[in-house]
Formats: C-alpha cells, sequence, structure tokens
C-alpha cells in the first residue's frame, strides 16, 4: 500500500502529462532550464502537432508498472538549473568567468613565455563580445576577464592545453587582423627588390638595388622627373633619412596623380623596398614618417558649397 | 465737407491756439514721431550759443557700410623707370662681400687647363679676365657667381678635353668646329666661357654671340647688304659687337696692324694702322657692318702675328632655322641669310677657314629654344659616328628637316657635356663649404646625396639643391 502510494505520488506528473493538460515533464523543465543547450529546448514553429509531423499516430504503450516502480523519483521534484549561474542578471558571462578562473586554477602554474613573443590575438572588444551572448556585461568585468584571457594564453603553446585552448576561441574575434600578414618582399636573383607604394592617386613601383646612389625614374634622372627640390628630397627620404642614398640604385615607375603625390608615392615604395634589403631599418623608416600609407584623397565637393568646405560669398539679397 | 471750425481760427494766434483741443494742435505743429516723453521729441531744451548741438536721437541699429571697407594703402613711390625691371633682372653679379675668401684657390693661367692633373680642382679667374668676359657678355645672370667672393670655376674632364682639343687646332692653324650639348644646366655656357677664358689667357681674339635668339627673333634692326640683296646684315647688333671686341681685346688690338685697304669704310683707316683704330671707326651703326667686314678679314689674313680667333655662340637651335624677319617681299628670312649669322655657319660648316688656327664652338641650350629636327638629328648622328655606333637615319615621313642645317652640321664635332663625376661633386662642394654657402660638413654622405638629389650629378641642379633652397 505505501508503495502503492509512493507510485502515485512519483507517477503523479507523468499521468497528468498523460491526461493531456499543460504540465511538461519534469526532464523537460529540466533541460529548459539548461542554460548550454539552447538548441534542443528550440521550440517548433509549427502549429502541427509534432506527433502528426512525424507520420503516422501511434497508441502509447501499455505502462508497465513494475518498472516504474523502480523509478526513486524525489516526491516534490523541483528543477534545478545545470548552471549555478541561472539566477544571476549575466549566467553565461558568469558560467566563461567562472571557467576561466577554474582553468586558471588548475594551468595557472604551467610555465608561461614572455608577452612580447606570445602570438598576437585580436580578442572581442567589449560590444563584440555583449553582441555574442547577448547580455550587458560590465566592462569592468569585461576587462578582468580578458585578464584573465590573456594570462591563459601566455601559457607555453607547447603546454597550453587543448580546454584551455577551446575557451579562448569563445574570446577570439572573427577576423583576425593579426593573421593577415604582408607577404615578404623576395629579393629576386639580380638583387633586386621591388617596392610599390601609393599616395592620393600615385602608384609607384621602386626597383632597389645595391648600388652607388644612382636614381632613374621613368627613365629620367631624378632632376628630369622632379622639378621641385622638395620633392626630389621627399622622393628620396627613405634612404636620406637611414643614410643610405650611396648604398643603393633605384629604378622606379611611377604613374597617376601629379608631382607631390608622385614624389611621396616614391618614398613608401623605396621604403617597402629597403626594408627587404634591411628589415632591420623598419623602426628608423617609422619614424622617419615612411611605412605608413598616407590615406588621404581628395575630399568630396559638397552640394552647397563651392568646393568640398568652401561656402559661396554672402550676398546681402 | 464743411470744417466744424473755420480755417482761419488754425492760424496760429496764440490765445486762439491756447484754448484749441490738443489733438488740433498736433495737426500744425510738424509732428516728430516718437515713443519717449513729449518734451523730449519736440527737440529738448534749448542749448546756449557756442555749444555742441546734441546728437540727433538714435534711429536703432543702422549698417555702416563704411566699416566694411578696406582702407587703401596707396603706394606714393615712384613705379621702376622703363627698363629698370629688366636691368635689375638681368644685372651679373660677380662678387659678394658677405661670402668668404677661399684660402689657397688659385688662379687660372694659360696653361691649367690643358693640365689633366687639373681636372676636378676649382680655379677662379684672374681680374684682367674677367673684365674681358664682362665685355663680351660672357656671364649668364642665371649662373650664380654673386654668391661667392670671387668668380671661380671647375676644371672639369670636360673642360681639360675641349682645351687640349682647341689648342691642338690652333698649334696646327686648323679650325675646331664643335657644338657643346648635354642636358638642362649640365654646364655647357660655362664650358664656352672656360674655353673663352682660356683663349683670353692665350692671347687669341674672341667673337661672342651670348644669345643667339637675339641675331634670329627679330628684336634687332636689319637691312640688306647694299651690294648683296640677298644677305641682310644686323648693323646694331654688329656695332654692339665691334665694341665689345674692341674692349675685350684692346691690348691685342693695338699692337696688330692692318695690311690692307678698306675703301668701304665710314672713315678712312691707312694700311698698317693699328686695328684699335679699325674698330674704332665703328662709331655708328650705319657703317657698322663694314667694319665689321674689314676686322674679320684682318683677323683672318694668313701671318703677320694674328692670333687664332675663338668664335663662340650659344643658343645654336635658334640659328638653325628660319628667322623671324621678313624680306621685302614679306618672305621668312632664312637664319643663315643674316649676314652675321652666315659668317658663323660657315665657319662652323667648315667654308670659311681660320687660317691663323681657333675654335669655332656653338652650344645648345635647354632654354626656350626651339625644335630644330635637322639640329638634333645631326648631334645624334655625329655623336654615333664618334662613338662608332649605329648612326641613326633620318625619318623619311618627316618634311621638317632643313638642308642648309644639315650641309653645315656635316661634319662638326659634337661634345656632349654629361653629368660630373663624384670627385668633381666633391671639389665643388668643398669650395661651396669653404665660401661659407654651403653650411653642412662635406663627407662622402653629403656629397652622394647631393649627387643623387642633383639628377646624379647634373651641376647645376646641384647647385639649386644644395645652395639655393632656404635649408637655414
Amino acid at each position: 500500500m505505501a508503495s502503492m502510494k509512493q507510485g502515485s505520488i512519483a507517477l503523479r506528473p507523468l499521468c497528468q502529462g498523460l491526461r493531456g493538460q499543460q504540465r511538461q515533464p519534469v526532464d523537460r523543465l529540466f533541460q529548459a532550464l539548461r542554460l548550454d543547450a539552447p538548441a534542443e529546448s528550440r521550440r517548433s514553429l509549427s502549429t502541427v502537432p509534432e506527433s502528426t509531423q512525424l507520420g503516422a499516430i501511434r497508441a502509447a504503450p501499455e505502462i508497465d508498472l513494475k518498472s516504474l516502480a523502480d523509478l526513486r523519483l524525489v516526491p516534490h521534484a523541483r528543477p534545478v538549473p545545470v548552471s549555478p549561474s541561472y539566477f544571476s542578471r549575466q549566467p553565461r558571462f558568469n558560467d566563461s568567468y567562472l571557467t576561466l578562473q577554474s582553468l586558471m586554477r588548475d594551468y595557472g602554474n604551467l610555465p608561461t613565455i614572455p608577452s612580447s613573443q606570445v602570438e598576437r590575438i585580436a580578442w572581442k572588444t567589449l560590444v563584440d563580445f555583449r553582441q555574442t551572448i547577448g547580455e550587458q556585461v560590465k566592462a569592468s568585468e569585461y576587462v578582468k576577464c580578458i585578464e584573465l584571457v590573456k594570462r591563459l594564453h601566455q601559457i607555453h603553446p607547447e603546454l597550453k592545453p587543448d580546454v584551455v585552448k577551446q575557451a579562448l576561441d569563445a574570446f577570439k574575434r572573427e577576423v583576425q587582423s593579426f593573421s593577415n600578414v604582408p607577404n615578404p618582399i623576395p629579393i629576386d636573383r639580380f638583387g633586386r627588390a621591388l617596392g610599390v607604394g601609393r599616395r592620393k592617386a600615385s602608384t609607384a613601383r621602386a626597383w632597389v638595388v645595391e648600388g652607388t646612389g644612382e636614381v632613374q625614374i621613368n627613365g629620367k634622372s631624378l632632376a628630369d622627373a622632379f622639378g621641385r627640390v622638395h620633392d626630389r628630397e621627399s622622393a628620396m627620404w627613405a634612404l636620406r633619412a637611414t643614410g643610405r642614398i650611396d648604398k643603393y640604385n633605384v629604378w622606379a615607375l611611377v604613374e597617376g596623380g601629379g608631382t607631390t603625390g608622385q614624389a611621396e608615392a616614391l618614398t613608401l615604395a623605396i621604403a617597402k623596398a629597403l626594408m627587404a634589403h634591411e628589415p632591420a631599418l623598419k623602426p628608423a623608416l617609422r619614424r622617419a614618417g615612411c611605412v605608413t600609407r598616407d590615406p588621404r584623397r581628395v575630399e568630396r565637393k559638397k552640394h552647397g558649397h563651392v568646393k568640398a568646405r568652401k561656402m559661396p560669398a554672402w550676398v546681402k539679397r | 465737407m464743411a470744417t466744424p471750425n473755420c480755417l482761419r481760427c488754425l492760424l496760429v494766434r496764440p490765445s486762439v491756439a491756447a484754448r484749441l483741443p490738443a489733438a488740433r494742435q498736433m495737426i500744425t505743429a510738424a509732428a516728430p514721431f516718437s515713443t519717449t516723453a513729449n518734451s523730449r521729441a519736440a527737440g529738448g531744451p534749448q542749448q546756449g550759443k557756442g555749444k555742441k548741438a546734441p546728437k540727433p536721437p538714435v534711429k536703432g541699429k543702422q549698417m555702416n557700410l563704411s566699416a566694411f571697407k578696406k582702407k587703401r594703402d596707396v603706394d606714393k613711390s615712384k613705379p621702376p623707370l622703363p627698363g629698370e625691371r629688366k636691368a635689375y633682372r638681368k644685372r651679373i653679379l660677380l662678387s659678394n662681400n658677405n661670402a668668404l675668401p677661399v684660402p689657397g684657390l688659385q688662379d687660372v693661367n694659360a696653361e691649367s687647363m690643358l693640365q689633366t692633373s687639373n681636372s676636378g680642382k676649382v680655379l677662379s679667374l684672374p681680374d684682367a679676365v674677367v673684365d674681358q668676359l664682362r665685355a663680351v657678355e660672357a656671364f649668364k645672370p642665371t649662373q650664380c657667381w654673386g654668391v661667392f667672393r670671387k668668380p671661380s670655376m671647375l676644371v672639369r674632364a670636360e673642360t681639360v678635353e675641349l682645351m687640349q682639343k682647341m689648342q691642338k687646332a690652333a698649334d696646327s692653324q686648323q679650325a675646331l668646329r664643335l657644338v657643346v650639348t648635354g642636358d638642362r644646366i649640365t654646364g655647357k655656357s660655362m664650358l664656352l666661357l672656360q674655353a673663352m677664358t682660356h683663349a683670353y689667357l692665350n692671347d687669341w681674339v674672341v667673337i661672342n654671340v651670348p644669345e643667339a635668339q637675339e641675331l634670329t627673333t627679330a628684336c634687332t634692326e636689319y637691312a640688306p647688304i647694299p651690294n648683296n640683296p640677298t644677305q641682310y646684315m644686323q648693323q646694331n647688333y654688329v656695332l654692339k659687337m665691334i665694341q665689345a671686341i674692341r674692349k675685350a681685346n684692346e691690348k691685342l688690338f693695338s699692337r696688330l696692324t692692318t695690311v690692307h685697304q678698306h675703301p668701304d669704310l665710314p672713315q678712312h683707316v691707312p694700311v698698317s694702322s693699328p686695328l684699335l683704330q679699325l674698330a674704332n671707326s665703328a662709331k655708328e651703326a650705319d657703317g657698322a657692318w663694314a667694319v665689321f667686314h674689314a676686322l674679320w678679314q684682318e683677323l683672318t689674313t694668313k701671318g703677320y702675328g694674328r692670333p687664332p680667333i675663338l668664335f663662340a655662340l650659344d643658343g645654336v637651335a635658334h640659328i638653325m632655322k628660319m628667322s623671324d624677319y621678313r624680306s621685302p617681299a614679306f618672305e621668312q628670312i632664312h637664319s643663315f641669310d643674316l649676314a652675321l649669322v652666315r659668317l658663323f655657319a660657315d665657319c662652323l660648316g667648315g667654308n670659311v677657314q681660320l687660317p691663323n688656327g681657333g675654335a669655332v664652338l656653338a652650344s645648345t641650350s635647354r632654354n626656350n629654344s626651339p625644335r630644330t629636327p635637322s639640329l638634333e638629328l645631326a648631334l645624334l648622328q655625329r655623336e654615333a659616328e664618334q662613338n662608332k655606333t649605329e648612326v641613326p637615319k633620318k625619318d623619311p615621313f618627316f618634311r621638317g628637316y632643313d638642308e642648309r642645317v644639315d650641309a653645315v652640321l656635316k661634319s662638326v664635332q659634337v661634345l656632349r657635356l654629361d653629368r660630373v663625376s663624384k670627385a668633381e661633386a666633391r671639389a665643388v662642394m668643398e669650395y661651396w663649404a669653404a665660401s661659407g654657402v654651403l653650411r653642412a660638413t662635406v663627407d662622402e654622405a653629403t656629397v652622394s646625396e647631393k649627387w643623387t638629389l642633383g639628377g646624379n650629378g647634373v651641376l647645376g641642379e646641384m647647385e639649386r639643391a644644395a645652395l639655393l633652397t632656404m635649408r637655414l
């Protein structure tokens, strides 16, 4: 009798479900509380019942009361969320933070490499992260999280466990800009390095070869190519700033744009080719302003303006 | 409509007016509109005599147009006189007292430009030669003499080469016929100046045409030669030229004497009078061509201690085409029909010999020079012949060639003035630094930098890059 009573209590939710009422089974309820499997709990959007979708309607098998007797369901079962952070405001963030913390506890003692040698990774920004998990994460908290990420990333790559790698993957940006490395400029069998530079509407290709400081631009000498001394200086600026003017010969082709643009396109082209010969010059060239491409172009004209910014003259009437 | 009161009552009669209502009074007085109190609007209390009248009442904000008008600064100074600006532009300064004197700078002498050991050295011009060169306008306003203390020049490899050729020609009593060509500001006119310096130092007679365009661009007077109407003389130019020659070669001309009769001259110059007297007889433009002709005849007489002649002309492209002059039939005159140009062309082409030896030097110019396909082709051809490379051919489909020019340039030599070497560049830059004009230390890096910036050693461009840009 007692067992029967127990059984009836245990069966209550099941029976209620069989009676076709609204209450769902317990595991279903639990499933709904799970954080990490949103796909399973996704509801069908179809208006047709699932059973009809599957095909023929079949009657439920006969209830085997014996087997049910073995079920040890707690009386007054209460669904408990899988994640302890379920009732917090940012369960997913908290979960990942806790994961990182536990990983740190487990693997924090592994040897690390200096931060300068660590592979550069573009981590998600706060905005990105908020969008991915759909929670309003606080900036200060995210900073702490990213600090952990960076510390874990510093673990020696050969010793880094897969768990850590997977955990960190969630924080990587979709597009890794640091993996977009330009191809190194080769030096061909004649000892030439080809650098390409652009400025305004001009494009320059410069072949730089070890030599004595001779320059030819579009088949002309530097003086013929550029009438202004300033332009000549800016064309040769990469070599001049590094004191290499008499160490290399330059043969260049420039097209498009005006004289200033051509001269400054040449600066960039020669600097790139020079870096192929001597990569150690990069900091010096950067200080000389020869490494970065100047992205400025002609500003577009606006309606109501005479030029890009100029306004028509004020008239009384 | 009848008025309620008689009009006469409206006449100002104090007794009546006082009795009239206020509204009626307003009609008679000139009514000032004001929102202020009546008493102020009426003009306020009367001011005493001698006191300033009060300001008229402010009428609200008004635009004061005079505030926007710019006050013109009228320059009361005189404008420069006609020709003054050009004279300023064309003036030639040959020394600058602010520049440092360069220690150890040697003067050029008669032999120094013949010695290969002097190649790549800077030498200065002796004062006597400077005066002579100035007389024949060998200095150009574009050359920067005015930056240094004393006019000095770099003796280049090409200089030595040319001087040796000239000397060889003079020794063998031949004429060196040569065209100097090269890129922009590589020093072509400078090479002519060096040739003239060498000539003066060796007691040659120098006839110089500083700008050939002055002869052919129809900016000087011309007239047909009386007994030879197909040729034209340019009296004014020739007069100026004779005076320049006389001034530059005064000593020499006072030593030499005439050996021919010259019946056509404006003044009678007897035989065996000094050439100076002959040259002096050109007082006016009228007889100038005859005097020049006589002078040329005397100078090209074989023997009698006649010196070699240097006939130099700058900007040769201008005489290798049709001139801007017109014949009486309003047909274009070819430059070779101008007598002076014809003489030069004949000398350059070898039709007129210089029996006492000498040189006929022409130099191309890259400033304001016309396209002359014949000249360009001939220079390339002669150069290729000298270098024993493939000679370029005439374009069979091009009609712009000039046969008369081709004939003249058939056998000239060509000297292409190239860029200076780094050693020469260094010599020049050391001279600049010693003069205090170039402030950088002259080491290999500076030299090669300026050498590169100057288009791989174009001397004029190096000058622009190093001296003429303000970099303080």
